[in-house]
């Protein structure tokens, strides 16, 4: 894709801890088109908000950026000066994190706080800047705006601080917005207003959105393409029908089939994933997902696989895939999830209990 | 708040005694002179043996507040929580404790509620040795077989808190919850802190040692999903009251309170196609103070179809029945799904 606002090439990131070197995201290429929504899920620790702030060029020490390119309009981030970068910061690209309230200031008010980041880039003329915020929260759709302007942060609700942090992003128009984890601290009616607005929102103004989220449900909603992360790598990508219908890594797969869902039939068993994602100082050999996987084979403990296109515009790192997973190894009606269950792979020197163990207590034995 | 209605579980049958009783329960927590958040305002409900009970509700509605009135760790400002036939906010001291031996509770956050300077071993036993049940070599074969119940390693009693991770700590919260024998637990929030993959496998767990050990379970969280998948039926809470109680089967076809339409329109589902089809019910504002709640039905504020002025700004709805062990508490339930629209 050359039309894309941002690419991100074999982006690799690590923190250097007392512990040892902690391989937060690894070999991580991805691209943005203009306008576009990309979701990229994920558990804790698998390097989704990481992979955000080192585009923004916001990690911190320990961390580093230890390899790749950052490409944005035509000039590679990384290689940019600390000034040149805070120039792009808050007014090419803008981002909104999870909890509104750290992220405000406390004894600044709302409305200052919007004017600021104009202030700051000189992109929206002087004059302009003050009627712009209160344009902006009544686009975020604050009532009475024009008086909510000058109220300090504690006296806006939860989702209303996420509005006003949604509006100082917006306040230099875009080309980018990286929403992390945007409506996690908010309740489900609140978030539900959120999303809405941040669809209209990209509609509207036309800026591409990256939405980071652990909710599968919220990238659903509001993205068009999914970037699925395990363990510091992309594992698999597609657009959102191919993800949520026919995802082709086993671990996507089965964090699907693991939420309860609202309109499932009662009474059904969740699929689990057993076992824990690996510590990311001492990762296993071969592919990063086999120690959990009920379809891993031979071949997944010893060699790393790599994206591969597995249809128009999906592409999955497994040797197995689910395609396989379906016609060899009867994924459709498997009922045990512990790891190798359904390939009949298990780690040397274990067999397969003739007893059928509860996946629990098989979890923990085996850490 | 005269009469309470009290929800009947359809599933039970007549004659069994509830387990637990919930009636007319308030709590006022004192702000200042001459005010008071209404977290609780008058909570009536049964829990028979071997149900799940969900309790869900917006944070700020009293769901927690309830939980911990149940099991006496916040007093009641009053009503009666009667527990398998004592009513235990008249117990104190030793009479309270002996009859919340079979009330466990557990808690969401599984870093905050052990103990870092105890081993798991002793976690796990504090409840069998406060209680003098049992001591010594004993003591160790039954935190064993408790552990190897929850799912973790039996050889793990010596070890911290810290070297466990998230799931593996709220399993060991579940094994200090199950070391009385308890009959009925009440689960505060004990998936929420919890990663996606994690959380299935602690629901998985609770739901075996219940079928196990013949428990009964209130489920306390805001996650609608997860509170149906894992309750018989449900209890939706809103501002210090509860507004309907359903089999978790019909809350989902039919809902009898605005709120609960609203609220299952908001839960987003990983289907993209239900997605871009979605409609949502616009619930306008924010959830209002409890220390000032508002007049007559405490929804009427955000409600899409709130007679204002009216009946819904003067009059508090009370729960009425409206289904096989369905209730409602609003002047108009009849008209919740034909004149909200939404698409769930």
């Amino acid at each position: 894709m050359t039309d894309s606002i941002l690419e991100v090439r074999n982006l690799s990131t690590h923190f250097f801890t007392d512990d040892g070197e902690v391989k937060a995201v690894r070999g991580v290429s991805f691209s943005v088109a203009p306008g576009e929504t990309l979701g990229i899920v994920g558990e804790s620790g698998c390097g989704k908000s990481v992979t955000a702030m080192s585009v923004l060029g916001l990690v911190q020490r320990p961390g580093k950026v230890v390899g790749g390119e950052i490409m944005f309009k035509g000039s590679d981030l990384l290689k940019l000066s600390k000034e040149e970068l805070r120039n792009i910061r808050g007014r090419d690209i803008a981002m909104i994190f999870q909890d509104p309230l750290s992220s405000l200031n406390p004894v600044l008010r709302v409305g200052f706080q919007i004017d600021e980041a104009m202030y700051a880039h000189d992109k929206i003329p002087k004059d302009q800047v003050e009627t712009r915020g209160v344009d902006l929260l009544k686009q975020v759709r604050v009532s009475d705006a024009a008086r909510r302007i000058k109220d300090f942060p504690h006296q806006f609700s939860g989702g209303m601080r996420q509005r006003a942090m949604i509006a100082m992003g917006l306040s230099n128009k875009p080309d980018l917005l990286i929403a992390d984890e945007p409506t996690t601290a908010l309740d489900v009616t609140v978030q539900a207003q959120i999303l809405e607005l941040l669809r209209d929102l990209n509609e509207q103004t036309g800026a591409a959105i990256i939405l980071i989220t652990h909710n599968l449900g919220v990238v659903a909603g509001l993205c068009k393409r999914v970037l699925v992360m395990y363990a510091g790598e992309i594992v698999e990508q597609g657009t959102v029908e191919q993800i949520f219908e026919r995802p082709q890594h086993p671990y996507t797969w089965s964090l699907l089939r693991s939420v309860p869902r609202i309109d499932a039939n009662r009474g059904h068993r969740l699929l689990s994933i057993e076992g824990l994602p690996p510590d990311l100082i001492d990762l296993p050999q071969g592919c990063k997902f086999n120690p959990r996987c009920p379809f891993r084979v031979e071949r997944c403990f010893t060699d790393s696989p790599f994206l591969e296109q597995v249809a128009p515009e999906q592409r999955a790192a497994c040797w197995v895939t689910m395609e396989r997973a379906y016609a060899e190894m009867g994924a459709g009606n498997i009922t045990d999830t512990s790891p190798g269950a359904a390939s009949g792979i298990h780690p040397a020197g274990r067999t397969r209990p003739a007893v059928e163990v509860p996946a629990a207590v098989a979890e923990s034995v085996s850490d | 708040m005269t009469d309470t209605v009290v929800a009947p579980a359809p599933m039970v049958s007549p004659g069994v005694e509830p387990l637990l009783r919930v009636v007319n329960v308030v709590k006022h927590f004192s702000a200042g002179v001459g005010s008071s958040v209404k977290a609780v305002d008058g909570v009536s409900f049964d829990i028979f043996p071997g149900e799940t009970v969900g309790l869900v509700g917006e944070s700020g509605c009293g769901k927690s507040t309830l939980g911990r009135m149940i099991t006496q760790l916040i007093p009641v400002s009053s009503g009666e929580v009667v527990f398998d036939g004592v009513d235990i906010t008249k117990l104190r001291g030793e009479k309270l404790r002996q009859q919340r031996k079979q009330l466990q509770m557990i808690f969401q956050d599984p870093y905050a509620s052990l103990d870092p300077r105890m081993t798991v071993g002793d976690i796990i036993a504090e409840p069998l040795v406060n209680f003098r049940m049992i001591s010594g070599r004993a003591k160790d074969v039954r935190v064993q077989e408790l552990l190897r119940t929850v799912g973790l390693n039996p050889y793990f009693n010596n070890r911290y808190p810290h070297e466990f991770s998230g799931g593996q700590r709220q399993r060991i919260g579940i094994a200090r919850a199950l070391a009385l024998n308890p009959k009925l637990i009440i689960c505060d929030e004990p998936v929420s802190a919890l990663d996606v993959s994690i959380q299935a496998q602690i629901i998985n767990l609770l739901e075996d040692l219940q079928r196990e050990f013949e428990l009964t379970y209130l489920f306390i969280a805001h996650d609608l999903s997860v509170v149906r998948h894992i309750s018989n039926r449900v209890m939706v809470m809103y501002l210090g009251k509860i507004c309907e109680v359903a089999p978790s089967e019909d809350l989902y076809t039919s809902q009898e309170h605005p709120y609960t339409r609203a609220l299952l329109s908001s839960i987003p589902v990983p289907d993209p196609r239900i997605e871009s089809k979605r409609r949502l019910v616009e619930l306008s504002g924010e959830i209002p103070s409890p220390l000032n709640p508002p007049s007559g039905c405490r929804f009427h504020t955000r409600c899409p179809i709130a007679q204002v002025p009216g009946i819904c700004a003067d009059v508090e709805p009370q729960l009425e029945l409206k289904g096989a062990g369905h209730l409602a508490a609003c002047h108009f339930s009849d008209q919740v799904r034909t004149k909200i629209a939404v698409t769930i």
